[in-house]
């Protein structure tokens, strides 16, 4: 899922504070799962804007709303009215949603609540770690389910390297080395004739690096 | 002399308290949870026990029920603090 966190506070007054009406607008799926963006985070974000603004002599009424996903237009439906009717929008979604939310009312104002941090997942409660870069050319198969693209922090794809010591980054010592973890996996495997195999030079026009990517389903 | 200089900036970022007026009283809401904390408000009525009127008891089910959202509506309405018990 998509993991975001939510922006300091002062950043956000200072975004919004020269309007005279506002929607705090949660996004109920991705980002309420790290309890950052979701509609009730989205509830509590008001009710402090509210507080601020009576803090600092400021007349802006601060609504909230929310939907489960602003990224697809189908969900929008039960929030239309609301947020036609909005002088500016603070969307508490990932940056996919804040870019639809604003091609969708494009004489609507739309600030970003969050910082959108990485694509990952939840090992323990409270805790969001990186596993994809989204890169498009997928290598977990031959990696024994490691990926070296998120999780080294090199990107190697013949590694490890020298940095690495009792299967720990150089980077940091609370970083598993990502190599170290595929040996092991391929160990545990009995593949690890495949550790021997030299990765070839990485495509990486389907990554960030070939613009901005989209695909089509046949049919629609 | 040896200045902790983020301690500084911490006092210097402190509102500054503001003089309160005589009789002045603040006014509490407190959350108490219907199985402990309200069922000892109640004893405390058959008691004959008192506090004072500016506090205000809302019964929960459950203080689990209380959520971020119900405290920042009672700042946001003016109390001056919550009490919440169970």
């Amino acid at each position: 899922m998509i993991v975001g966190e939510q922006k300091p506070f002062d950043e956000i007054w200072e975004m919004v504070k020269g309007h005279r009406q506002l929607t705090v607008f949660g996004c109920n799926t991705c980002v309420a799962v790290c309890h950052q963006g979701g509609n009730k985070e989205a509830e509590i974000l008001a009710s402090l804007l509210r507080m601020r603004a009576v803090q600092e002599e400021v007349t802006i009424e601060v609504v909230h709303g929310g939907i489960e996903r602003q990224c697809e237009h189908p969900f929008f439906e039960s929030a239309q009215e609301q947020l036609v009717a909005s002088e500016a929008v603070l969307s508490l979604a990932c940056g996919i949603g804040v870019q639809f939310v604003a091609g969708k009312y494009p004489s609507t104002p739309v600030y970003p609540a969050l910082n959108t941090t990485f694509l990952g997942d939840v090992p323990a409660d409270g805790l969001f770690t990186e596993k994809c870069q989204a890169c498009g050319d997928c290598v977990l198969g031959v990696t024994g389910g490691v990926c070296p693209v998120s999780r080294c922090c090199k990107r190697l794809f013949n590694g490890p390297c020298g940095g690495s010591a009792n299967g720990k980054c150089e980077i940091s010592k609370e970083i598993d080395c990502a190599w170290q973890l595929v040996v092991d996996r391929l160990e545990a495997l009995g593949k690890l004739d495949d550790y021997e195999k030299i990765a070839p030079i990485k495509d990486w026009s389907k990554d960030r690096a070939g613009g901005p990517r989209s695909f089509k389903l046949e049919g629609f | 002399m040896v200045t902790d200089k983020s301690a500084t900036q911490v006092a210097e970022s402190v509102e500054a308290p503001r003089e309160t007026p005589v009789g002045w009283q603040p006014n509490i809401i407190a959350f108490a949870c219907h199985y402990c904390a309200f069922a000892a408000a109640d004893l405390a009525g058959v008691m004959r026990l008192s506090y004072p009127t500016s506090v205000k008891v809302v019964r929960l089910p459950c203080t689990g029920k209380l959520d971020h959202v119900y405290l920042l509506r009672a700042f946001e309405r003016g109390v001056d603090g919550v009490f919440a018990a169970g």
